[in-house]
């Protein structure tokens, strides 16, 4: 189990050596010149001659090699400073910040959204098995997961907020601006689950302490709320911390569409603008994060069930 | 009190009844496995078959702009009506479909192949490449392939190569751990051992038996990658990083005509119904062959559901 441990975490801090590596040569890979990159971004489309780039590039530390640059690069990085935003010459890492917190938001109320419809759900489709309900259920799944988000949004705004003028159709001020975004994001998540749920209750309600809860006589809800959704949790716990890093930074279209300042739309406008400081912190936190996610998953894994770490040692 | 005709309330009642079972019976097709599966592929054949012949099934040239026929509703000469431009919609799907599934298609192709050989030779070989290949798995098997598509764009500019290759790099991973599974499994097996007594080679092990004996279970999740991909392209090109102007697919035409939603609803709804609609025939294709693959399975569990996480990760994650 330990030696699982220390592996997962010996294979985190590789890849988040990788990712920066790879973040910090963007500038390089793309486009022209670093410092003729930064001498634009402050001077726009002034003519320069080859002189002031030389002194630039001395005096921005560019000539040094890359090596030491990455280095330098490294050391800011981990204390949170990724430099100033072409864009606006504001710091990065104060921009990620106040988007970090509105992505979490609005992917913590998608998912909640989700397990709310999708516990219910999947509890109902379990209890009859292969009967017309869990038949419907099914079907609506398989719906659910073909829909495009993008393609709701609009449709769900033009009622919601058009016609009915109930919710408020963009921007981020409120409480109320979040239900659509939400639920939106939330359907296909939302199929995911009842799936999973689904098939963890079937699960859980063929075992022999469900059949006794009965025989003493607790009523069916009772012990469906008591032993069967509980027992059936686990699978779904690991399945929202997916989703949970996969909406912080993939909820690009429903932020564009919706104008919501969060991670996704920060990273989508710096790839337009080409503002190379923001393109990379936004892909380190992001990246790190879903690394950060995917290892502690793994590792709850073995916390709740030790025999996890031996099997996977031995596949 | 007005008398209630007894027959009338039985024969609407019966009617209702009747109503009733022919959508129960239907939904059943589609959940029985020979039944999604005939209905998803009947689908998604027509709608490939559809764009394959686009250029003869065209009504109109979908570049021919027909300025005082803007924005019309659907009527005998324009089936579902025309844009902005006066463009005849229904030639646009059919030409700009053929973006959409040509490279979500592409991306899945080479995530398949990369991803099988991958995994197989990670299960003849174990030890080291092994080890390395299925901890990049999971590390890969949770990360939104929006996010790699924008960090290939910002390297490499937008356009469906950087689209193909972000998918594919985020897209082989189920693959190899199902294949690395399948293969594991197969290689136990008698007549693999009896391969390798008549001094076989490995290569040949590995595409005459591995290959062809784990190819079922690869193809349920082929199709339902494909519509996932499917969506995700569309996604991108919502956002004007796939599909470059003046080439267009679903997605681009879909964020062109959120402009004129308010006027046109017709217009932003069929592009989106078109990324849907086939995105529902690959999943039910996906379903159909997953539930012959496991045909006891049928009734408790599908391919998204899953005993054990570890094995269903591949296909519940989005």
């Amino acid at each position: 189990m330990w030696t699982f441990i220390l592996r997962r975490l010996v294979v985190m801090f590789v890849a988040l050596v990788l990712v920066s590596v790879l973040a910090f040569l963007i500038p390089y890979m793309s486009g022209p010149e670093p410092t003729e990159m930064i001498i634009h971004s402050r001077v726009a489309n002034l003519a320069i001659d080859q002189d002031t780039i030389d002194k630039m590039r001395i005096h921005l530390g560019l000539n040094r090699p890359l090596a030491i640059q990455y280095l330098d690069w490294l050391g800011d990085a981990i204390q949170g400073d990724f430099g100033f935003s072409f864009a606006d010459r504001e710091s990065v890492s104060v921009h990620i910040r106040t988007s970090i917190m509105v992505s979490i938001t609005l992917a913590l109320s998608a998912l909640g959204l989700a397990l709310v419809v999708a516990l219910p759900l999947g509890a109902v489709a379990a209890l009859k098995p292969g009967r017309r309900i869990d038949t419907f259920i099914t079907f609506l799944t398989q719906s659910l997961v073909a829909i495009p988000e993008y393609w709701v949004a609009p449709f769900a705004t033009l009622v919601f907020s058009v016609s009915l003028g109930w919710l408020p159709s963009a921007g981020w001020r409120g409480p109320e601006y979040v239900v659509l975004p939400a639920l939106a994001l939330a359907l296909r998540p939302m199929a995911y689950f009842t799936r999973v749920t689904r098939a963890a209750m079937i699960d859980v309600l063929e075992a022999p302490y469900i059949t006794a809860a009965l025989s003493r006589g607790l009523g069916i809800g009772r012990t469906i709320l008591r032993h069967g959704i509980r027992n059936a949790m686990p699978p779904v716990i690991t399945l929202f911390a997916m989703w949970l890093a996969g909406l912080i930074g993939g909820a690009v279209v429903i932020e564009v569409i919706f104008s919501i300042p969060g991670m996704g739309r920060l990273l989508y406008e710096a790839v337009v603008n080409k503002d190379i400081p923001m393109i990379q912190g936004a892909i380190v936190c992001l990246v790190s994060f879903a690394i950060l996610m995917s290892t502690l998953t793994d590792l709850m894994y073995v916390a709740l069930n030790p025999t996890v770490g031996i099997t996977d040692a031995s596949a | 009190m007005p008398r209630l005709d007894p027959s009338v309330v039985g024969r609407s009642s019966r009617l209702r009844a009747r109503g009733a079972e022919t959508i129960g019976r239907a939904l059943h097709i589609i959940r029985t496995r020979h039944g999604s599966f005939t209905v998803g592929g009947g689908i998604f054949l027509a709608i490939v078959s559809a764009l394959i012949l686009s250029p003869w099934l065209s009504p109109y040239d979908p570049n021919a702009q027909e300025l005082l026929q803007r924005l019309s509703s659907p009527s005998t000469q324009h089936w579902l009506g025309t844009d902005q431009f006066g463009r005849d919609v229904l030639s646009r799907l059919l030409i700009g479909g053929r973006f959409s599934v040509t490279v979500a298609a592409a991306t899945i192709a080479l995530s398949v192949i990369f991803g099988t050989i991958l995994g197989v030779l990670c299960a003849r070989a174990g030890g080291m490449v092994d080890e390395v290949t299925m901890r990049i798995v999971d590390l890969l098997i949770a990360f939104p392939d929006v996010l790699v598509a924008l960090f290939l764009i910002a390297l490499i500019g937008p356009g469906h190569v950087a689209l193909i290759a972000a998918l594919t790099v985020v897209g082989w991973t189920p693959f190899a751990r199902m294949a690395r599974s399948l293969a594991l499994e197969i290689n136990a097996k008698d007549y693999i051992m009896a391969a390798e007594v008549l001094g076989c080679s490995r290569s040949f092990i590995i595409f005459r038996h591995v290959i062809p004996n784990a190819y079922r279970p690869i193809a349920a999740i082929t199709f339902l990658r494909f519509g996932h991909k499917l969506i995700t392209v569309g996604a991108l090109s919502f956002l004007g990083l796939g599909v470059q102007p003046p080439n267009s697919d679903w997605g681009a035409m879909l964020a062109d005509a959120l402009r004129f939603v308010e006027r046109a609803p017709l217009l932003a709804f069929s592009p989106g119904f078109a990324i849907f609609i086939t995105a529902l025939a690959v999943t039910l294709i996906g379903q159909g062959l997953e539930a012959e693959v496991k045909p006891r399975k049928d009734q408790r569990e599908s391919i998204l559901g899953t005993e054990s996480p570890s094995e269903g990760e591949e296909t519940m994650k989005a």
